[in-house]
């Protein structure tokens, strides 16, 4: 039967001007009455179209013809049915992966012009593409053609995307209908998968943002049940100060976020408990933290000496991509070893031979010392550089030791007064941010490397997995990069396979999941596509992508995401809500600014409240 | 040697009966717009005002199957030797037709209705009507549309064979199938039915004949169709007979073509035989303005100018709704098992 017949009279026509009384004859009109079914189901709401025929129609894929005056846009979620011979009714939900029109009747690209000036009769035809979510019962049969489509709405949705079987939601953010989208939090906290994996262009596709939204969501839904008060994350700030002011409420949010967070059952507001941790400033001798915008509320974070030597940091200070296939790493493990057995002073300091070594620039010289003996006819002493070691090996690692110094002299010191007390302290705040976005590379891995083991070690000392640890870490690539290793990509390593179970989760984000340890992006349960470049979008790491959504993400907008979760064989795009809290200092307010505590002792910074710099980072957030 | 391709696709014949036009049968009065003295092409009136919206009626036919009826021979056995079996075939087609229109405004060409039968044409007496899949319930059957035994052995030889006699049927199966939809038509405007009017008499119709076979102009007036340039018409004449018929000649624009031979994209219109010749004058005028924005160019279509795209596009549509002619035969077949 096809086609529906064309109703009449869709226009009104006046009466002709051909000098003749026009004719009008008593038949009856024709009418679409001849098909009573499709009357009766356009009657319904919620009906959007029918299964096409001339299309395949699979279990996986199938088109839908869209009917006259309905609509079905890019991630609508339609259900219909399918009745078995044996009476059972097969329940099949789908998400709209892709739309389309055509003029039917046209046999030209030219012949649009004939049929929008009314030459040439030509019909317009929609369909959309679904994408099965789900069956049920599971019977994997494809859609029987001309079978009425629905807009899944209410419970039906929630079924469609599996929501109905998640006992502990965790609001993920919002479809383009504004219904709200949930995560299995199963997936998170290591009973079945944890670690979230977010991939996208800088700038655009807000990284960063939806991770902290996610971890808002994670403290502030009550998805975690009592397990929040105590859950903690730990936020390395890589690039701006975007992450510095998350305990200042938004001063620029505006009602339609606030709505948004409402509808997910959140309230919009700052993060709650929030230490801020910085670098102290290059060549300051009471150790300022060195932040541009915010001065208020924020701690120093540095090593002492005894530290870096008792705790065997040294490795971490050569994390580069090529120093691993050096020789000279066999005069780092010696060096490590030799550092570890000095003896330690109370503020910090190591004892070398003689003197007392306070700064980094002193262990510096004192290693070199050891190293290459003033007297040239002096052997050098093997327990420092190691068995059978050549004087060149011993000089590559002198030249990176130097060249480490600017880098590092900031953050090894004793010559601080209590500098013992401004050790690392990953427990005293929900949230713990640590910025290292204006520290040198080499300082930047030592930091990420010496903290995520921090972290580690405690968790694993701990023994038990809740409350969880969460972890977040931008530009991945840098830390695990995919064709080499390092003691930091060994502990990521770490963190991404025995993570689940040690209640330690990971969320990791990179530009380019194409260059990230695939072993760290595969123990992803949940991965998350920002706007992605389009050579990147074509990688298999985005094989959870379908193609039309990997031809989408080349242009999401800022605020959404693409989210794949196992529980669910379809990417959903979901959009979150403006970030509640300040993303800058131009959006922090004033009124709430400086509540911060202070992370560590609370080293007294002599600024005033609410005494905040321009932001130079202003053009970059979302 | 000097010589034009034909726009037609050769497929379809020339748009002039290749074997020379006929002379009409029907009586042709010349003179009732200007006397024949003075027949010159016509430029019609720029000041017609021109109808809101046109609706063209076309239909379509397709022969599905002939059947091959089994009759016995009871009654009728006198003519018959003992030798032969009490049993003989007769034939049957099984056709479908479809008849629709198309309303064309300004801003867009609609297919308002379309009508799709079957039907069984024998003279067979025992035949009865065929139900195409009957297990889906009722998507289509074949009327039975008896015919008159024709016996071969009295046909004189002006008369029609068995088989065009029954093709003949099909033919006004699909006109009359036309004419139901003409009766459905309730919109205003004028309607534009493809070929000759016949008798149908709706005073807004109008018949577009594009292929010439009846000459209905006496030599002397045939130079005036010749020279007709794109947009002009010839003057009106009456077609007289046991029904009149207003009618003229006029020239559609062919695009493209550089060298044309002076028939090309000339068509005949019929005006139902109402009213008097300046009336039907102004009507002329108007159709001749209104019929050159449809004519069809000759890369989209094999007859272009004459096929026009509305017209085009309707047949298209009504061979689509046939259905699919491999799936019918399927049903058919499964049927006579």
């Amino acid at each position: 039967m096809g086609r529906a017949a064309v109703a009449i009279g869709c226009f009104a026509a006046k009466s002709t001007e051909l000098g003749l009384h026009s004719s009008r004859f008593s038949g009856m009109a024709a009418s679409a009455s001849d098909l009573p079914v499709n009357d009766s189901l356009r009657a319904d709401q919620s009906y959007v179209g029918q299964v096409i025929g001339v299309d395949d129609a699979t279990p996986l894929e199938f088109w839908v013809a869209v009917a006259e005056n309905r609509t079905l846009q890019l991630d609508d979620v339609v259900a219909l049915d399918r009745r078995l011979p044996d009476g059972q009714v097969v329940k099949i939900f789908g998400v709209v992966s892709q739309v389309r029109a055509r003029h039917e009747g046209a046999s030209f690209q030219s012949d649009v012009f004939l049929i929008s000036e009314g030459v040439l009769p030509g019909q317009i035809s929609e369909a959309a593409l679904i994408q099965p979510t789900r069956f049920e019962p599971e019977v994997l049969l494809p859609p029987l053609p001309g079978t009425p489509v629905r807009l899944a709405e209410d419970i039906e949705r929630e079924i469609a995307l599996s929501f109905d079987t998640v006992e502990r939601r965790l609001p993920a953010g919002m479809s383009r209908s504004r219904e709200p989208v949930f995560l299995d939090l199963d997936f998170i906290d290591g009973t079945k998968g944890a670690h979230i994996n977010i991939s996208g262009i800088s700038g655009v596709a807000t990284k960063t943002s939806y991770a902290t939204f996610l971890l808002y969501s994670m403290f502030h839904s009550g998805a975690l049940g009592a397990d929040a008060a105590n859950t903690k994350a730990l936020i390395f700030n890589v690039k701006g100060e975007d992450l510095l002011f998350l305990d200042h409420e938004n001063s620029s949010l505006d009602d339609d976020a606030r709505a948004g967070y409402q509808s997910l059952g959140l309230t919009a507001g700052p993060f709650r408990d929030v230490g801020i941790l910085a670098p102290p400033r290059k060549g300051d001798p009471s150790a300022t933290p060195a932040t541009g915008s915010r001065s208020v509320g924020v701690a120093p974070f540095f090593w002492t000496i005894a530290d870096f030597c008792q705790q065997q940091l040294m490795p971490f200070l050569f994390a580069d991509a090529e120093d691993e296939r050096q020789q000279y790493t066999i005069v780092v493990q010696s060096v490590t070893a030799q550092l570890a057995q000095l003896p330690t002073t109370d503020e910090g300091a190591v004892k070398l031979g003689d003197s007392l070594v306070r700064t980094f620039g002193q262990l510096v010289d004192a290693i070199e010392e050891k190293l290459v003996p003033a007297d040239p006819d002096e052997a050098a002493d093997q327990r420092w550089t190691g068995r059978a070691v050549g004087t060149g090996t011993i000089n590559a690692f002198i030249r990176r030791l130097f060249k480490a110094r600017p880098h590092m002299e900031h953050l090894i010191r004793a010559d601080i007064a209590d500098a013992r007390k401004h050790a690392l302290d990953l427990d005293s705040h929900q949230v713990t941010v640590v910025d290292i976005h204006s520290l040198h590379d080499r300082a930047k891995r030592f930091v990420v490397g010496v903290v995520l083991r921090q972290a580690f070690k405690a968790k694993e000392d701990s023994g038990v997995a809740k409350p969880l640890q969460f972890v977040v870490l931008d530009e991945l690539n840098k830390y695990a990069p995919r064709d080499s290793s390092s003691p930091i990509k060994e502990i990521l390593l770490d963190v991404a396979e025995r993570g689940r179970s040690l209640g330690i989760v990971l969320i990791g984000a990179q530009q380019t999941a194409s260059e990230v340890e695939r072993r760290v992006v595969a123990n992803s349960a949940i991965r998350v596509v920002g706007r992605l470049d389009p050579a990147e979008a074509r990688r298999d790491e985005y094989g959870f992508l379908p193609a039309v959504a990997r031809q989408r993400a080349t242009i999401l907008k800022p605020g959404s995401m693409y989210m794949a979760q196992p529980r669910l064989p379809v990417p959903l795009l979901v959009e979150f809500p403006f970030p509640s809290w300040a993303t800058r200092p131009a959006e922090a307010k004033r009124s709430t600014a400086g509540k911060a505590k202070v992370a560590g002792n609370g080293a007294a910074n002599g600024g005033h409240d609410g005494e905040l710099a321009d932001d130079p980072f202003a053009g970059l957030a979302p | 040697m000097e010589f034009v391709v034909d726009a037609w696709d050769p497929g379809y014949g020339s748009s002039t009966s290749d074997a020379g036009l006929s002379d009409s049968s029907r009586p042709v009065d010349a003179s009732c717009e200007v006397p024949e003295a003075e027949w010159k092409v016509v430029n019609p009136d720029s000041g017609v005002a021109e109808p809101e919206a046109v609706t063209f009626v076309d239909g379509v036919r397709r022969i599905d199957a002939r059947l091959w009826l089994k009759q016995s021979n009871d009654n009728d056995d006198n003519s018959r030797t003992q030798n032969e079996p009490n049993q003989f075939h007769e034939l049957g087609i099984c056709a479908s037709v479809a008849a629709g229109s198309v309303r064309c405004t300004s801003t867009e060409a609609k297919i308002e209705t379309v009508l799709v039968e079957r039907g069984l044409h024998t003279a067979a007496k025992s035949a009865d009507s065929i139900k195409l899949f009957p297990e889906l319930g009722d998507i289509g059957t074949y009327e039975l549309r008896q015919l008159d035994r024709h016996d071969e052995a009295d046909s004189s030889p002006n008369e029609l064979g068995q088989d065009e006699v029954i093709y003949l049927s099909v033919h006004n199966h699909m006109s009359e199938l036309e004419h139901k939809l003409a009766k459905q038509l309730t919109e205003p405007g004028l309607v534009i039915f493809d070929g000759p009017l016949g008798r149908r008499d709706a005073p807004n119709g109008a018949g577009y004949i594009k292929t010439q076979h009846v000459q209905y102009l006496s030599p002397r007036l045939q130079p005036v169709v010749a020279s007709l340039s794109p947009g002009q018409r010839t003057p009106i004449f009456q077609i007289g007979g046991a029904w009149s018929n207003w009618s003229w000649y006029m020239k559609l624009p062919s695009n493209g073509s550089q060298a044309d031979h002076p028939m090309a994209g000339v068509v005949r219109i019929e005006l139902p035989g109402l009213g008097d010749a300046s009336c039907a004058a102004e009507r002329a005028d108007i159709i001749t303005r209104v019929l050159p924005r449809f004519a069809s160019e000759s890369y989209k279509d094999s007859r272009a100018p004459q096929n026009l795209y509305p017209i085009g596009g309707l047949e298209r549509e009504l061979r689509h709704r046939l259905g699919d002619g491999r799936l019918i035969d399927r049903a058919l077949r499964r049927s006579a098992a």
